[in-house]
């Protein structure tokens, strides 16, 4: 991919801000760079010869980490043996690691951390999962430590952490893999029995003789061996399991079909009498185990994406003991009461309560209030909250698991489970057609039995093969993976494929503000001068201050030539406060500035003001821009009943909302408060989509009946997000809304198709004109039909 | 027409063989990430490099 954008990043996309500018020679010409982090990956790409990626990725990078060098430091943490412990699997002459790994969007990532790693002597072997963003790595650890690998990847522009599968995952893998080798199997022999059974084909016009056509039913019978009994497992353990909770389902009369075509044939073969159809049973079975596979894998697309919650807990903690001795352990392993030592820039591993130290705390994660919040001995904090500030010596309340970021998850995860389920038709529907398809089969099988004995077996198994609702079960799977295929391709990662059911139903689309609808970064787009001429100085002293918080809006201050403020203080929820050559400077809301000054006419509390020893000197006003495709989102989805719920003040909310053209506003939203706005909204029988990405849209992400995580969303809304926008184009949320509605057509027809076929047959069946092989081509041909209208989706 | 008589017998092994690579394939997460090895043939893995920087080309792959 090009970048010919003069005012983007190179790198990474992003816009190039005023003043200084980096550059970095790439594919023979010297690239604009946005900060000093994007130009060192982007030299260290091109130093290692991996300049192709450039050439053939399809998405921009990541920004580069400015702070590179530091995190290169943390990263020493993962060399301790009892972290490894955890996620290490060590066979004497190799260790072997999942990471996770963040930034990863497009192919030819996978192909440039491969490529870096492959460099570094001691690394095995390295296999990235582009769709899954992760790697398995197999190293040698006497010639190279786990953390010179993390900060090989961090070194071109990746983060990467270790990782675990959850248990619902690992059984996901586990079943793949025994399908696909169940599959691959039941694939290669039928083809072999195929062609035998083509060559015994033409032995009906008499060209063959006995003996050859009887060693070629022997193969035949010796390679179908295998596939009834490997590849056709799973239908007798589901058919047995079903029976034993006393119910029949499809794989009841499919194990019949089976076991009966294969004995009977077997007893053919062997006693040179009656008819032999292998090749059906083969063919029966490898079909039927493309459909399974297909279900199982749109099933469980969920699991793919689970993100991983370490991110936000530390591995590691200083413990302090009874002699005042600092030891590094594991932070799973504290216990309450005992003491731990935080420092400045670390992240809280546990939840505690402060016995000496004071400071800031930022819990942004668990609140989505930027502001910082100052602690003094005796406060609680909580753990995956960043100590900005301060060194805190904490003691311990809660064990790791039962910290609240812990217990946030486990909120989060019952409030997926409670969501409304999509009915799956399919299921409903062959259960009450399997139980008629078996008594058919019955009263058939009696009544050729009494008119003629030798057929009536054939004619049983015709039936159940013919009517094997296999294009029914097919119907619903195979559209949902064409279509998430195809908005994979648009960049929308559905995770639960069944809420593309629930998605044309949806009449209200409900908004986030702030990092959704507009990029989270600030600028200043006016300033306003009071007694003061100079706006050079005025912005440098706003730089000056502003420098020392973490909030938001302090980056709409950014200039290379700060004054100097001394002795900043916060003031939450207000401002800030200090001192410029022994004047009082205060820079926030109106609240902050002293009480007799004059203030201009209709002060607007939205803006920033700025006061400078007992002066007001300017008022800013500082705005989030608005990303380019929001207004064309809105437009797109203006059918439905539009809705933004902002955590922001009254003015920059209705403002962005008037812009785009959103009717309806809500401001200072506070995370519950939106969860019971949804609520409402749903116990009125309204369908709700939600569009958001913090963590404090991650409640009411997956409360809503359909939601999609946007931008950078953090991991959590990720997590609680049914549908994931992996790149930066909005506007392709409304793919996911057309998309569904062409789904649920799709998945009627293949309904329609599935349901007249068998109505079609049924009567053919039972009057005998069907042979077995003629029942599996039927079966077959009205299954192929049913994929390949599914597959037309995804064009 | 006894020629099958070895032809399938041999053709059978091959088709063993087939399936244990397969398995083995499988059993190696080689089937995990199809969207990406498309990709990979796109890639130079010895770009001519025109900076004279630290260039550790190894044969490894």
């Amino acid at each position: 991919m090009e970048n010919n954008n003069p005012n983007s990043c190179y790198h990474c996309g992003l816009p190039i801000p005023k003043g200084e500018v980096f550059w970095a020679d790439i594919l023979g010409k010297p690239r604009k760079m946005c900060c000093p982090g994007c130009q060192a990956v982007a030299e260290a790409i091109v130093e290692n010869g991996l300049e192709d990626y450039y050439r053939f990725r399809t998405e921009f990078a990541d920004k580069g980490d400015k702070q590179l060098t530091e995190t290169l430091d943390r990263l020493k943490a993962y060399d301790h043996e009892e972290i490894q412990q955890e996620f290490v699997v060590d066979d004497g002459s190799q260790k072997q690691i999942q990471l996770t790994i963040e930034g990863i969007s497009c192919a030819a990532c996978g192909w440039l951390i491969e490529r870096q790693l492959l460099k570094t002597p001691g690394i095995k072997r390295i296999a990235v999962n582009v769709s899954a963003r992760r790697a398995t790595i197999n190293w040698i650890d006497s010639q190279l430590k786990l953390s010179e690998i993390i900060s090989q990847l961090e070194s071109v522009g990746y983060h990467a952490l270790p990782f675990q599968a959850d248990e619902h995952e690992a059984s996901y893998q586990k079943e793949t893999k025994s399908y696909l080798k169940r599959l691959g199997l039941a694939g290669l022999m039928s083809m072999q029995v195929m062609m035998l059974a083509i060559g015994l084909y033409f032995g009906i016009f008499g060209s063959i003789e006995d003996t050859t056509k009887e060693f070629l039913h022997w193969v035949s019978f010796l390679l179908t061996t295998p596939v009834v009994l490997y590849s056709g497992f799973t239908f007798y353990k589901s058919a047995f399991s079903s029976l034993r909770m006393k119910s029949v389902n499809m794989d009841f009369s499919v194990s019949i079909a089976i076991i009966g075509t294969f004995v009977a044939s077997a007893w053919a073969t062997i006693t040179h009498t009656g008819e032999i159809y292998f090749e059906s049973v083969c063919m029966f079975i490898f079909l039927l185990l493309i459909s399974r596979f297909l279900e199982h894998r749109s099933r469980h697309q969920a699991s793919l994406i689970s993100a991983n919650m370490f991110k936000y807990i530390p591995l590691t903690a200083i413990q302090i003991d009874s002699d005042n001795k600092q030891n590094s352990v594991l932070a799973k392993h504290l216990k309450p009461g005992q003491k731990i030592l935080v420092r400045p820039g670390e992240t809280f591993p546990v939840d505690g309560v402060i016995t000496s130290g004071d400071g800031n705390v930022d819990e942004s994660m668990l609140t989505g209030e930027s502001e910082k919040i100052k602690k003094n001995i005796g406060d609680h904090v909580y753990g995956g909250t960043i100590n900005l500030s301060g060194s805190f010596e904490i003691e311990v309340e809660n064990e790791l698991k039962l910290s609240l970021v812990n217990k946030i998850l486990r909120l989060q995860e019952l409030a997926l489970a409670d969501k409304p389920k999509a009915a799956v038709y399919a299921d409903v529907a062959s259960k009450y057609f399997i139980v008629i398809v078996l008594g058919i089969t019955l009263i058939s099988y009696f009544g050729w039995l009494a008119y003629q004995p030798d057929r009536a077996f054939w004619v049983a198994i015709s039936i159940l093969v013919a009517t094997c609702p296999c294009a029914l079960s097919l119907a619903t799977p195979t559209a949902l993976t064409s279509a998430m295929a195809k908005l994979n391709q648009y960049g929308l990662l559905v995770k639960r494929a069944n809420i593309i059911d629930v998605m044309p139903d949806v009449d209200t689309v409900i908004f986030d503000k702030t990092g959704t609808l507009t990029n989270g970064h600030f600028s200043v787009s006016e300033v306003e001068l009071f007694n003061h001429s100079d706006e050079n100085f005025v912005f440098n002293l706003a730089a000056g201050i502003e420098q020392y918080s973490k909030h938001p809006i302090s980056q709409a201050f950014q200039s290379k030539t700060p004054l100097e403020v001394n002795h900043v203080d916060t003031i939450a929820g207000k401002g800030l406060q200090g001192t410029y050559q022994s004047q009082i400077v205060k820079i926030g809301n109106l609240s902050i500035l002293d009480d007799k000054l004059n203030l201009p006419a209709n002060p607007d509390d939205s803006r920033v003001y700025l006061q400078l020893g007992k002066q007001l000197i300017a008022a800013f006003t500082v705005k989030d821009v608005v990303k380019k495709d929001a207004k064309q989102l809105v437009n797109d989805l203006s059918s439905k009943q539009l809705v933004m719920l902002s955590g922001d003040a009254e003015t920059s909310a209705t403002s962005v909302a008037n812009a785009l053209g959103i009717p309806n506003v809500y401001f200072r939203q506070t995370p519950q408060q939106k969860l019971n706005y949804i609520q409402s909204l749903q116990a009125d029988g309204h369908k709700v989509l939600m569009i958001g990405d913090g963590i404090n849209d991650a409640p009411v992400l997956a409360a809503a009946d359909v939601s999609i995580a946007v931008g950078d969303a953090s991991d959590m809304a990720k997590r609680s997000a049914d549908i994931i926008l992996l790149n930066s184009k909005l506007s392709n949320v409304k793919f996911a809304v057309s998309m569904a509605i062409k789904v649920r057509h799709k998945i009627k027809q293949n309904m329609v198709w599935a349901i007249g076929y068998n109505a079609l047959i049924l009567p053919l069946a039972v009057a005998g004109y069907l042979s077995p092989w003629m029942a599996v081509i039927g079966m077959s041909l009205s299954s192929i039909i049913v994929v390949a209208n599914s597959i037309r989706l995804l064009r | 027409m006894s020629i099958i008589y070895v032809l399938i017998p041999i053709a059978i092994l091959l088709v063993l063989l087939a399936i244990g690579i397969f398995f083995w394939a499988v059993k190696s997460n080689q089937f995990e990430d199809l969207e990406r090895q498309g990709y990979n043939i796109l890639f130079d893995d010895d770009v001519d490099k025109k900076a004279p920087q630290k260039a550790p080309k190894t044969e490894e792959e």
